[in-house]
């Protein structure tokens, strides 16, 4: 860009008080309308969630990390548990394995039925801000059943799960997935075959896939783009029960741009990965085995760990989750530990998505991006 | 003694300069008390004047009609119910349920609102003109309500009366409707620009935007009833559509002065100027207590406004079922296009501010062109329809 337009050019900052942006501040330079530079800043949400693992037990840990990210509560605390199961070379038993899976795909789904209300609330639309919200409530009723909580469900520790399926859980599950089955078309028709959506979101944010690649973008962001990145499928973890059934990787090809995504794709695709996970559940809850929940000896292996590293990772809602865990011998707490959330690099690529779009479309850029601010200030 | 006085002894009698104030502080009180008199008289002479002019029974009907039906009094009312209507609404579609707790169905919800926010403190920006902060508000409700007085809600009970009376309606009071609805834009660009932050002058800037967007299709929009009628006034629009009301000649019109009035109005999907996920709350984001108060009043007032021009304009207005009041007649019609355009407005995405003036220009324009022509050509060749619109 040349100096003299810079010299119309106003500076406007997009938080932290701002409504859509909490816990965040971009400093967009604009010019007319439009975007020229767009520099995101990090550190409005620094809990200093390593610091305080440092200090806590190995059953204790979790329950730091699901306060990072409240709508993907399990999913962020899984990495910490398979991270302390690899130090203490825990097994873990079948039936608390695919427990653990099925909970991770419902936390999955509710994360996307959150992201739906705000993605539409950010397009303006309350209507369909609130309807998702509405079936979220039944996924948040089915995890308060089960663990007594509704969004910091703490249900994995080390060595299995905490609380066995109840029937009452089972049903209340039921009816929060067939809710969320039996409005799905619904939620497409209000989004994609809404024509203001698509004018709003229709070559919004496009970025091809090697740039992605490039930014380090992870999970639906990368997906939509057609590539069939997919932690559960490339490098299923042993104590999960993905490998145990036959599933796809949702991925998204757009005839008219091969090899890019925008905003619409990307919405498409979390459509598709709700899909994926109604039909994992589907196919492992008959695989469910009898047996114990959680194995006998696990409880006292967690106390106090061995000397190793630990490196545990998932595929989160927003990307791959990642927690490191260095400890000394006998240790009842990590020696240190190191978060890698999936938000930074979707943040941090906003500086090169946004620039040259106009102002009005920001929203829809990092809405359907999907930053949460956790995952990069932890 | 001898000095510069010419040998003249001046002498400084204390006792009797005191003696002389009395009648000087007694001078001063008569003159105070001659202001005071004077203005009383004046004041009292005003009165009498305003006495004499209202005593007039013509006169007297007009401040009564202008205050209380369907004036002031009345339009506060109606504003009321609108609001918790409007609310009401919105809350069925996204799922709520809306006020549910003061009053009979949430009704005095509003008298809460309104005390908290008034009750609320005042605060100005450093970089915002004071002045104009605090008396702009006030005025943009203003005029949105003038034109209120130009609405035939009944066929003689109106604040301005039929043509023919006292205080009758205006041959040209569409344009002069239309006049003061394009100051509201520049009241919002105003309050924009004065209130000292980015986000509200970029808000100020779309609100302009958009009626600059809206005012063309919205006024061709209401050539065709104004052609069909042959008149200005919206007096006898109203009293032409006696036989057939004009949604039937010009239904697309009325779509298009629908649309065309949400987007002048800045509500849902035409909000660019308030988008809060962009600009915070636009050209009002720095706006706060009674000063908001007063701005939300003016965008329901704006709204109930269109509704009653579009029921005037295209829905017969006070013709309708010959046993009821011609108020009445015009309150249902009202409430029917106003929760039409409720819906409409809860119904869609928030438009790009380009996108506003892609619709409103390149599909609103031509439409409603559209629809005026081939009016004209009906009634150039049927002509049985001529005796029909014009009414009688």
């Amino acid at each position: 860009m040349s100096p003299d337009i810079l010299d119309e050019s106003c500076v406007i900052w997009f938080g932290p008080q701002h409504v859509s942006a909490h816990g965040w501040a971009a400093k967009l330079t604009l010019v007319g309308d439009y975007i020229v530079e767009c520099d995101p800043n990090a550190g409005y949400f620094h809990r200093s969630a390593e610091k305080c693992l440092e200090f806590r037990n190995f059953r204790q840990g979790s329950m730091i990390l699901e306060r990072i990210c409240m709508m993907e509560a399990f999913l962020g605390e899984y990495p910490y548990i398979a991270a302390v199961e690899k130090i203490a070379d825990l097994e873990v038993p079948e039936r608390a394995k695919i427990m653990r899976t099925i909970m991770m795909e419902f936390n999955r789904i509710h994360s996307y039925q959150f992201w739906f209300g705000q993605f539409a609330g950010e397009l303006g639309l309350f209507a369909m801000l609130l309807w998702p919200w509405v079936d979220r409530e039944y996924s948040l009723d089915a995890f308060e059943q089960l663990t007594g909580s509704r969004h910091t469900v703490s249900y994995a520790t080390p060595g299995g799960v905490k609380y066995d399926f109840t029937p009452k859980f089972l049903s209340k599950m039921d009816i929060a997935l067939s809710r969320c089955r039996n409005r799905m078309p619904l939620f497409d028709d209000m989004l994609a075959g809404s024509p203001t959506f698509r004018l709003r979101a229709e070559g919004v944010g496009q970025y091809t896939a090697k740039q992605a690649l490039k930014w380090g973008l992870s999970g639906p962001n990368i997906k939509a783009c057609g590539i069939p990145m997919d932690l559960r499928k490339d490098d299923p973890d042993p104590n999960l029960a993905y490998d145990m059934i036959d599933w796809e990787v949702p991925t998204i090809h757009n005839e008219d741009h091969p090899g890019e995504c925008d905003a619409f794709d990307r919405l498409h695709q979390r459509f598709k990965e709700i899909e994926t996970s109604l039909d994992i559940i589907e196919k492992l809850l008959p695989l469910l085995p009898e047996g114990p929940i959680i194995d006998p000896k696990a409880r006292g292996k967690a106390n106090r760990l061995p000397e190793g590293e630990g490196y545990g990772r998932v595929e989160g809602a927003r990307g791959i989750t990642t927690v490191w865990l260095k400890t000394m011998e006998k240790a009842q707490t990590p020696w240190r530990a190191k978060i890698r959330g999936p938000c930074f690099a979707s943040y941090y690529s906003l500086k090169h998505i946004v620039p040259g779009a106009r102002f009005a479309d920001f929203p829809a850029i990092f809405g359907s991006l999907d930053p949460y601010p956790g995952w990069w200030d932890r | 003694m001898v000095g510069s006085l010419g040998g003249y002894d001046m002498q400084f009698d204390f006792f009797t300069w005191f003696g002389g104030l009395w009648d000087w502080i007694y001078g001063i009180l008569l003159w105070f008390w001659a202001i005071i008199k004077w203005l009383g008289i004046w004041i009292l002479d005003i009165i009498d004047g305003i006495w004499i002019l209202a005593s007039i029974p013509e006169n007297f009907m007009f401040l009564f009609r202008a205050i209380i039906m369907p004036g002031l009094i009345f339009l506060l009312l109606a504003l009321i119910f609108t609001i918790w209507f409007t609310r009401k609404i919105w809350a069925r579609i996204q799922d709520r349920r809306g006020p549910t707790h003061l009053g009979k169905y949430g009704g005095y919800q509003l008298f809460a609102d309104a005390i908290k926010l008034m009750g609320k403190e005042i605060i100005i920006p450093d970089k915002a003109k004071a002045w104009l902060y605090r008396i702009l508000p006030s005025l943009l409700l203003v005029i949105v309500l003038i034109p209120f007085a130009f609405i035939p809600w009944d066929p003689y009970w109106n604040i301005m009366g039929p043509p023919g009376a006292a205080y009758g309606d205006l041959s040209v009071s569409l344009v002069l409707v239309f006049a003061l609805l394009t100051a509201v834009p520049v009241f919002s660009l105003l309050i924009g620009w004065v209130t000292g932050s980015k986000y509200s002058l970029i808000g100020g800037f779309r609100a302009a935007n958009n009626q600059f967007a809206a005012e063309i299709p919205m006024v061709i929009s209401s050539v065709g009833p104004a052609m069909l009628a042959g008149s200005l006034s919206l007096f006898s629009i109203v009293a032409a559509q006696t036989s057939i009301w004009y949604i039937v000649l010009l239904p697309i019109n009325f779509a298009t002065f629908m649309v065309a009035s949400i987007a002048s109005v800045g509500t849902f999907p035409f909000d660019a100027p308030v988008a809060d996920s962009e600009i915070i709350f636009g050209w009002r984001t720095e706006l706060s207590g009674i000063y908001f108060t007063v701005i939300y009043f003016a965008e329901f007032a704006e709204q109930m406004l269109y509704s009653a021009l579009m029921v005037s304009l295209f829905l017969g207005g006070f013709n309708g079922l010959p046993f009821l009041p011609g108020i009445v007649n015009f309150i249902i019609k009202w409430l029917v296009v106003y929760f039409i355009f409720t819906v409409v407005t809860s119904s869609f995405y928030r438009l790009r501010q380009d996108q506003i003036v892609h619709l409103c220009w390149k599909y609103l324009i031509p439409l409603s062109i559209l629809n005026v022509v081939l009016v004209m050509f009906a009634m150039a060749y049927l002509p049985w329809l001529v005796p029909l619109v014009v009414g009688g």
